[in-house]
C-alpha cells in the first residue's frame, strides 16, 4: 500500500518518512503517535495508539450496581466525576430511579465546575507551551508586558514590577540549569510566534492558574467531600440539606457552605473572563495559520450527547442546557436524533483494536459488548529485540476500540457541543462564538480547526461558569422554597429490584460523549460497557478503513522539523487526550 | 552547584522578609509536630540545600494523584515545582515529548545515579508480558525497572502505587502489581490513597528536603506522620458513633444533623488515612463531611471489600458472594433442620418401639459391634 | 482426683463407679466463660450491626461506647480466662486436658467417634460410656470452640490494636495480623465468623447436653456442676 483512500474521503499515503512520538506528553495516559511525512515533511499518514489498558470492564462484573460509580470514577481521575455520574444515571435507568431536584443541581453544579476546572488545566497547563515559548519570556520587556495585559483585560495582578518578579524567577530557574518541567522543551522552535511580552504575560498566568485552579474544585469538594474523586450516590446525593434547624452546621449543606461555593463560583467566572479568553484571544490572534490546519473529522461528523438537564430526570432536549444530536457530512441545518438504545446508533468495532469479538468485522452495541484482550502485533510491525520501531496500522495497533454512530466515525468534545449548540440555536453560545470569532475576523468554519478546538474549549469554560453562578443561585431558590430533599431510597434496597433489567447512562464529559450501559441480574451487574470520549476521537481504524478524529486531523499538517514535531503535539494536545478514559 | 535557588532565595525573590521566611519556619515546624527547636532546622534546611531531582513516572493508574497533588495549597504546588524539587520528568506536565523526554530520564539517571528520588503513580502490569502499558515501544516495566534501581528512594503515590488499586481489583486482569513488590534495595515510601490528600503528598516531600531524612515508616511502609490513625478515630461524627445515633437512610433526620454513618457502611473504622484531620482541599471538607461514609481508599484491596454500602462486606476476596451473617444465617437454619429431623425422628422411633424393652435391643447392638 | 487418658472407654455391663472427672478450677471456668461469651456474642453483634438510633443528645448517650466497653472488656477476661484455662490442663487433673487433645491417634478414639455418630443418626440405641469427653464432642469443642476462641482472641486484640494505635502493646504483639491480611475489614469478617461459628457451638452444645444429660448412660450438667460423672445402665 502506499494510497489509500478511506471511506471517510480521507486519503492516506505510507510511502514517506514513518516518525514516532512516544510518550505524547501533557495528556492524560499513555499514548503513542505515528505519522509518515512527505517530501515536504507534511503529515500524509496517521496512527494514534492507546498503549495502555486497565480492564476495568471485566473488572465491574459482579459487582453492587450502587458501587459502581466508585469503580469506575477511577477510570479518570484528570475528567474526575464524569464516569461517576454516567454511572449512576446508568443505574437509575435501569431501575426507574428519580432523583429530587436538588440532586439533579448540584450533580449539575459539580460536573460544571469540573467543566471551568478541566478546561482551564488544560488550556494552561496540558496546551499552552504548544504556543508559548517559555525561554523567550526571559528577553521580555516587563513593562511592555504590563500594557499587553492591561490593554486586554482588567486583571489587577498587571503591574510591571510583578512581570519583573515572575520574569525572574523564570530566569532564576533557567539560570539553574535545572529546568524541571520546562526541560527539553521545544523552546526556540521555528513556529513560536508569540512576541516576548506575550510570552512573559502567558507564563505569569500558567503559574496564577496552576495556583487557581485548586480553589474551583472546592465546590466538587463541598457536595462530594473531596477532589479529585467526589462521592456520588445512586438515588441522588450524598449531603443532606439542613438550612434553618438545629444541627445545620453539621449538615453537609448549610448557610456556609452555601457561600463558600457562591463565591468560588464567582471567582472562577472572574477569572476566565478576565484571564483564560483574553489570553486565549491573544494568543490566537498570533496564530491565524492554525485555524486552517487539523481539522479532521470537525467540518463532517460531529456528536453530542447532550447535557446539563435543567428539569430533574428529563433528558429531552427541551430540558438539556446544551442539547443531543449528531451532525454527519457538515449539514449543520440537520440535528440527528441520537438514541443510546438502538442497537444500530452507537457501536464499537475491534478489527484494530487489542481485542478479540467473535465476528472481528461486526461492530457490538454496548449491551451486548465485550472486551475480552487480545494483544497481537501485525506482520509489518518494525521492531528491534529492545523495542517497537513503528506499529503496523493494517492489523491490530491499539487497546482504544473504534466506536461508530450509524456507522460514522465521530469527533466529540468542547467543539461539537458548542457547534451543535449554536446550530440549535442557543443563543447565549451564539454570542460567545459570534463573540470571539469577530474579534478574531475568522468565520465559523473556522472553528473546523486545531485552534477552532481549543477557541470552542474556552468559550465553553466561560458558558459553563456563567451557568455554574446560576445554578449555584437556583440551588439556594428551591431551598428557599421549602424543597431540602437530596435523596430518593425507595430503591435503595436491592430486594425492590427486578431480576434483570439493563440501563444506559451518558453525560457530557468535558473532552465529548461518554456512555455507560449496563446489564444487571440478581441485584450484580452482569455486564459493563463505556464508550468514552476519547475512545470516538483517538479511535483506531474501523473494519470499513474509516479513520478517527486524530488520525483525520493530522493529515495535511506541515511539519517545521520532523526532529522535533511540535505540530503534531499541537493539534494532538487540542482535542486534550485522556488514554485512561479511552481504553479504560 | 552554589547558582542554584534555595528555598530561602525563593522566598526572596517572591518578596517574602527574613521575618515572615522565619515565621513560615516556624509553622512549618509545628505543623510537622517538630518541638522547640524544628523552626531552626527547618530554616537551616531552607536556606543551604539545592533542588533535588524527581522524576515522576505514570504506570497503570488514572492520573488523579496528581491532580491531587497540584491541589496542594501548603505549601503551593508552584512553589513546589518551581523552588523546592526540580520535577524533571512527568509525562503528565513536562513541556518535553517524544525523544526529548526520554532523553531527560536517561541524564537524570546518568547524571544523579542514586540522587534522585523517583515518584511513582500507578502500577506495573506484568500479564502478557507487560505490554497493558507500553511507552516509547517498550513494556512500562523495563522503563521502571531501569530506572528505579537507580533511585535514591522511592515514593509510591496513591493506592494504585501501593496495593494496585481498581486495576488490581478482582479478576485484576492486567496482574497490576504493586510497586513495593518489584523492587528491593532501594527504600520505598507508601502513601495511599485515592487519590492521596494533596497536603499529606507535599507534606513527604517536604520532610524529606527539610530533614534530609525519609520519614519514619509503618510495617506496610506508610509515613508515621499521616498513616497512624485511622479516620473513624478523629471523625468530628464520632460521637454520635459511641452515642450509638446513625444515619439509617439518606437524607434522613439523622443525615441532616450529621450523625455517624457507620450504618451507611462507612469504613472509617477500618481505614488509616488523614481525612478527618488534615482534610482535603486544604480542608474545605472530606467524604464523610460530605455526608457518604469513607469506602477506605487508601487501605490494600478494599475494593473486593464492598459492598460500600454495607457494614459487614460480602466475601469477595475468598470468592464468596456473602457477608458473615447471611453465611451463619444458612449455617443456622442448617442446624435448626437437623435439630428438629434429630428430635422428630426420636420421637417416631420411642412411638414405634412401645412395648419394645429398650434396652435389650441396643445390648445387643452392642454386642454385635464389638465382636 | 486420678488423670485419665483421653477416651476412656468403660465395660459395656454394670453400673461402674462415678468418678471425679473436674476439679472446681474447670467447673468455675466453664460457667463463669459461658456467661462472658454470651456477652460478647450479644454485643459483638451489635458492634457489627448496631441497634436502632438513639434520639437525644451525644453529650448524654453513649450506648455505642457501653457496648464496645462490654465487649472489650469482657474480652480481656475472656483471653485471661483463655489462659487460665491452658493452665489448669497443667495444674488440676481429671479430664482437664481433653479439650485440647483429642486422642485422635488411638484406634478406640476412632471406634467411639463412629459410634457417637451413628448414635446421633438414631442407627444406634446406646451409646458408649466414657471417662471423658466422648469423641465427638471433643472434637466439635475443639474446632467449634477452642478454634474459633483462638482466632477471636487473636484478631480481636489486632482489632484492638487499631483503637489502641501503632505505639501499642496490642499492636507489638499482634500488628502482624493485621500486616498479614493488609486490610482490617478481614479481622472483622474473621472475627465475626468465628464468632458465628462459636454461636453454633453453644447452640448446639446445650442442646446436645441436656439431651445426653436425658437419654445417655451418663450424667452431664451434674457433672459440669459437681465434677462428679455418674453412669446409668
Ligand atoms: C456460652 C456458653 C458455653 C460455652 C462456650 C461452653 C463451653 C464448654 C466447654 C469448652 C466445655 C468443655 C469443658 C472442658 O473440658 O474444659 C464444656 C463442657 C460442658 N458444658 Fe458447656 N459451654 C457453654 C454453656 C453451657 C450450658 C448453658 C450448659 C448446660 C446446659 C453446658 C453444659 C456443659 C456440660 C454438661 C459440659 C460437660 C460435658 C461433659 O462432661 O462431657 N454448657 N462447655
Ligand atoms: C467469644 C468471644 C468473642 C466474640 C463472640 C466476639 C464477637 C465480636 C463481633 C461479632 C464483633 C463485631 C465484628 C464486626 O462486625 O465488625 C466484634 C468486634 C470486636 N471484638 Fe470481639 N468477640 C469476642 C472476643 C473478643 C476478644 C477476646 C477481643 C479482644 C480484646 C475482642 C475485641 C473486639 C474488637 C476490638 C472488636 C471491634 C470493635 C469495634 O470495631 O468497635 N473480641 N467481636
Ligand atoms: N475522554 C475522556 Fe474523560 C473526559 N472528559 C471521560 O469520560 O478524560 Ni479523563
Ligand atoms: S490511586 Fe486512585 S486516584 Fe491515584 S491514580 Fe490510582 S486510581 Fe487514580
Ligand atoms: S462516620 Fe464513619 S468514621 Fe465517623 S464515627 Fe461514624 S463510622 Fe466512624
Ligand atoms: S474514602 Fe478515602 S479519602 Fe479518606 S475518608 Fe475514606 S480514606
Ligand atoms: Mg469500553
Amino acid at each position: 500500500m502506499t494510497q489509500t483512500k478511506t471511506p471517510n474521503g480521507f486519503t492516506l499515503d505510507d510511502s514517506g518518512r514513518r516518525i514516532a512520538l512516544d510518550p505524547v506528553t501533557r495528556i492524560e495516559g499513555h499514548m503513542r503517535v505515528e505519522v509518515n511525512i512527505d517530501g515536504s515533511n507534511v503529515i500524509r499518514n496517521a496512527v494514534s495508539v492507546g498503549t495502555m489498558w486497565r480492564g476495568l470492564e471485566p473488572i465491574m462484573k459482579g459487582r453492587d450496581p450502587r458501587d459502581a460509580w466508585a469503580f469506575v470514577q477511577r477510570i479518570c481521575g484528570v475528567c474526575t466525576g464524569v464516569h461517576a455520574l454516567a454511572s449512576i444515571r446508568a443505574v437509575e435507568n435501569a431501575l426507574a430511579i428519580q432523583i429530587p431536584t436538588n440532586a439533579n443541581t448540584i450533580r449539575n453544579i459539580m460536573h460544571l465546575a469540573l467543566y471551568v476546572h478541566d478546561h482551564l488545566v488544560h488550556f494552561y497547563h496540558l496546551h499552552a507551551l504548544d504556543w508559548v515559548d517559555v525561554v523567550s519570556a526571559l528577553s521580555a520587556s516587563p513593562k511592555a508586558t504590563s500594557e499587553l495585559q492591561q490593554s486586554i483585560s482588567p486583571w489587577p495582578h498587571s503591574s510591571p514590577g510583578y512581570f519583573k518578579d515572575v520574569q525572574d524567577r523564570v530566569r532564576k530557574l533557567v539560570g539553574s540549569g535545572q529546568l524541571g518541567p520546562f526541560r527539553n522543551g521545544y523552546w526556540g522552535h521555528a513556529t513560536y510566534k508569540l512576541p516576548p511580552a506575550a510570552n512573559l504575560m502567558a507564563v505569569a498566568h500558567y503559574i496564577e492558574a496552576l495556583n487557581f485552579q485548586r480553589e474551583i474544585v472546592k465546590i466538587q469538594a463541598v457536595f462530594g467531600g473531596k477532589n479529585p474523586h467526589p462521592m456520588w450516590l445512586v438515588g441522588g446525593v450524598p449531603s443532606a440539606i439542613n438550612m434553618h434547624a438545629t444541627g445545620s452546621s453539621g449538615a453537609s449543606i448549610n448557610v456556609e457552605r452555601m457561600n463558600l461555593v457562591a463565591s468560588v463560583a464567582a471567582q472562577s467566572l472572574a477569572f476566565i473572563e478576565q484571564v483564560y479568553i483574553p489570553d486565549l484571544l491573544a494568543i490566537a490572534s498570533f496564530y491565524p495559520e492554525w485555524f486552517k490546519h487539523g481539522g479532521g473529522l470537525a467540518s463532517q461528523n460531529l456528536l453530542s450527547y447532550g447535557e446539563f438537564p435543567t428539569r430533574a430526570n428529563d433528558d429531552s432536549n427541551a430540558s438539556l442546557m446544551l442539547p443531543r444530536g449528531a451532525i454527519v457530512n457538515g449539514d449543520l441545518k440537520t440535528l440527528h436524533e441520537v438514541d443510546l438504545r438502538d442497537p444500530a446508533h452507537v457501536q464499537e468495532f475491534v478489527p484494530h483494536s487489542w481485542y478479540r469479538y467473535p465476528d472481528d468485522k461486526a461492530g457490538l452495541h454496548p449491551w451486548d459488548g465485550l472486551t475480552e484482550v487480545d494483544f497481537r502485533l501485525g506482520a509489518k510491525t518494525r521492531q528491534t529485540p529492545d523495542k517497537i520501531e513503528a506499529f503496523d496500522e493494517s492489523a491490530k495497533y491499539s487497546y482504544i476500540k473504534a466506536p461508530r454512530w450509524k456507522g460514522h466515525a465521530m469527533e466529540t468534545g468542547p467543539l461539537a457541543r458548542m457547534v451543535i449548540a449554536y446550530a440549535g440555536g442557543n443563543a447565549r453560545v451564539k454570542e460567545l462564538v459570534d463573540g470571539a470569532l469577530g474579534k478574531l475576523g475568522l468565520p465559523l468554519t473556522a472553528l473546523f480547526s486545531t485552534l477552532g478546538r481549543t477557541a470552542a474549549r474556552g468559550l465553553e469554560a466561560q458558558w459553563a461558569a456563567e451557568q455554574l453562578v446560576e445554578q449555584v443561585a437556583y440551588l439556594q431558590a428551591t431551598i428557599k422554597g421549602g424543597n431540602e430533599s437530596t435523596a430518593n431510597t425507595e430503591k435503595w434496597s436491592p430486594t425492590t429490584w427486578p431480576a434483570t433489567a439493563k440501563g444506559v447512562g451518558f453525560c457530557e464529559a468535558p473532552r465529548g460523549a461518554l456512555g455507560h450501559w449496563l446489564h444487571i441480574k440478581n441485584q450484580k451487574i452482569e455486564n459493563y460497557q463505556c464508550v468514552v470520549p476519547t475512545t470516538w476521537n483517538a479511535s483506531p481504524r474501523d473494519a470499513q478503513g474509516n479513520i478517527g478524529a486524530y488520525e483525520a486531523a493530522l493529515l495535511g499538517v506541515p511539519l517545521a522539523d520532523p526532529k522535533k514535531p511540535l505540530e503534531i503535539l499541537r493539534v494532538i494536545h487540542s482535542f486534550d487526550p485522556c488514554l485512561a478514559c479511552a481504553t479504560h | 552547584m552554589a547558582d542554584k535557588p534555595t528555598f530561602y532565595d525563593v522566598f526572596r525573590q517572591r518578596g517574602v522578609s527574613r521575618r515572615d521566611f522565619l515565621g513560615f519556619c516556624a509553622l512549618t515546624a509545628t505543623y510537622l509536630g517538630l518541638g522547640p527547636n524544628g523552626a531552626a532546622s527547618v530554616a537551616h534546611a531552607m536556606q543551604t540545600k539545592p533542588r533535588i531531582p524527581v522524576v515522576w513516572l505514570h504506570g497503570l493508574e488514572c492520573t488523579c494523584c496528581s491532580e491531587s497533588f497540584l491541589r496542594s495549597g501548603h505549601p503551593l504546588v508552584s512553589d513546589i515545582v518551581m523552588s523546592m524539587i526540580s520535577l524533571d520528568y512527568d509525562d503528565t506536565i513536562m513541556a518535553a515529548a517524544g525523544d526529548q523526554a526520554e532523553e531527560i530520564l536517561h541524564d537524570i539517571i546518568r547524571d544523579y545515579r542514586g540522587a534522585f528520588i523517583l515518584a511513582v503513580e500507578g502500577n506495573v502490569p506484568l500479564a502478557n508480558d507487560g505490554m497493558a502499558c507500553i511507552v516509547g515501544g517498550r513494556p512500562f516495566k523495563k522503563k521502571f525497572e531501569e530506572t528505579a534501581r537507580h533511585a535514591k528512594a522511592i515514593i509510591s503515590w496513591g493506592t494504585c502505587a501501593t496495593s494496585g488499586c481498581v486495576q488490581a481489583a478482582k479478576p485484576n486482569p492486567t496482574r497490576a502489581t504493586p510497586i513495593h513488590k518489584l523492587v528491593d534495595r532501594v527504600p520505598v515510601i507508601n502513601v495511599p490513597g485515592c487519590p492521596p490528600i494533596a497536603e499529606v503528598m507535599t507534606g513527604v516531600i517536604s520532610y524529606i528536603l527539610t530533614y534530609d531524612r525519609l520519614p519514619e515508616l509503618d510495617n506496610r511502609l506508610r509515613p508515621k506522620l499521616f498513616y497512624s490513625q485511622r479516620v473513624h478515630d478523629k471523625c468530628y461524627r464520632r460521637a454520635h458513633f459511641d452515642a450509638g445515633q446513625f444515619v439509617e437512610n439518606w437524607d434522613d433526620e439523622g443525615a441532616k444533623q450529621g450523625w455517624c454513618l457507620y450504618k451507611m457502611g462507612c469504613r472509617g473504622p477500618t481505614t488509616y488515612n488523614a481525612c478527618a484531620t488534615i482534610g482535603w482541599n486544604e480542608n474545605t471538607s472530606s467524604p464523610i463531611r460530605s455526608g457518604h461514609g469513607c469506602i477506605g481508599c487508601s487501605e490494600d484491596g478494599f475494593w473486593d471489600r464492598g459492598p460500600f454500602y454495607e457494614r459487614l462486606p460480602d466475601m469477595q476476596q475468598w470468592g464468596i458472594e456473602s457477608n458473615a451473617d447471611k453465611v451463619a444465617a444458612a449455617g443456622a437454619a442448617g442446624l435448626g433442620t437437623a435439630v428438629a429431623v434429630q428430635l422428630g425422628a426420636t420421637a417416631i422411633k420411642r412411638v414405634m418401639k412401645r412395648g419394645d424393652k429398650p434396652d435389650a435391643s441396643a445390648t445387643q447392638e452392642e454386642k454385635e459391634t464389638q465382636a | 482426683m486420678k488423670h485419665y487418658i483421653p477416651y476412656h472407654q468403660l465395660p459395656e455391663g454394670g453400673i461402674p463407679p462415678p468418678v471425679t472427672i473436674y476439679g472446681p478450677g474447670v467447673r468455675w471456668w466453664h460457667w463463669i466463660n459461658g456467661l462472658l461469651v454470651l456477652v460478647l456474642c450479644v454485643t459483638g453483634y451489635f458492634i457489627g450491626v448496631p441497634p436502632p438510633s438513639a434520639l437525644g443528645d451525644p453529650s448524654s448517650l453513649y450506648i455505642m461506647g457501653w457496648i464496645r466497653f462490654l465487649h472489650l472488656a469482657s474480652g480481656y477476661l475472656f483471653a485471661l480466662l483463655a489462659i487460665a484455662r491452658l493452665w489448669l490442663t497443667f495444674v488440676e487433673k481429671g479430664i482437664s486436658h481433653h479439650l485440647f487433645v483429642p486422642a485422635i491417634w488411638r484406634a478406640e478414639w476412632f471406634d467411639g467417634f463412629m459410634r457417637q455418630i451413628r448414635w446421633n443418626l438414631l442407627i444406634n440405641d446406646q451409646p458408649k460410656r466414657y471417662v471423658g469427653l466422648n469423641p465427638l464432642g471433643g472434637i466439635a469443642m475443639l474446632l467449634m470452640y477452642v478454634l474459633p476462641g483462638f482466632i477471636i482472641i487473636v484478631t480481636g486484640f489486632a482489632m484492638y490494636a487499631e483503637v489502641t494505635g501503632h505505639d501499642s502493646w496490642q499492636y507489638a504483639l499482634f500488628g502482624w495480623v493485621t500486616t498479614i491480611f493488609g486490610n482490617t475489614m478481614d479481622l472483622h469478617v474473621i472475627h465475626r465468623l468465628a464468632m458465628w461459628v462459636m454461636a453454633g457451638f453453644v447452640c448446639i452444645h446445650v442442646y446436645i447436653a441436656v439431651r445426653e444429660d436425658v437419654m445417655s448412660r451418663q450424667t452431664m450438667i451434674s457433672s459440669m456442676l459437681s465434677g462428679e460423672r455418674q453412669y446409668r445402665r
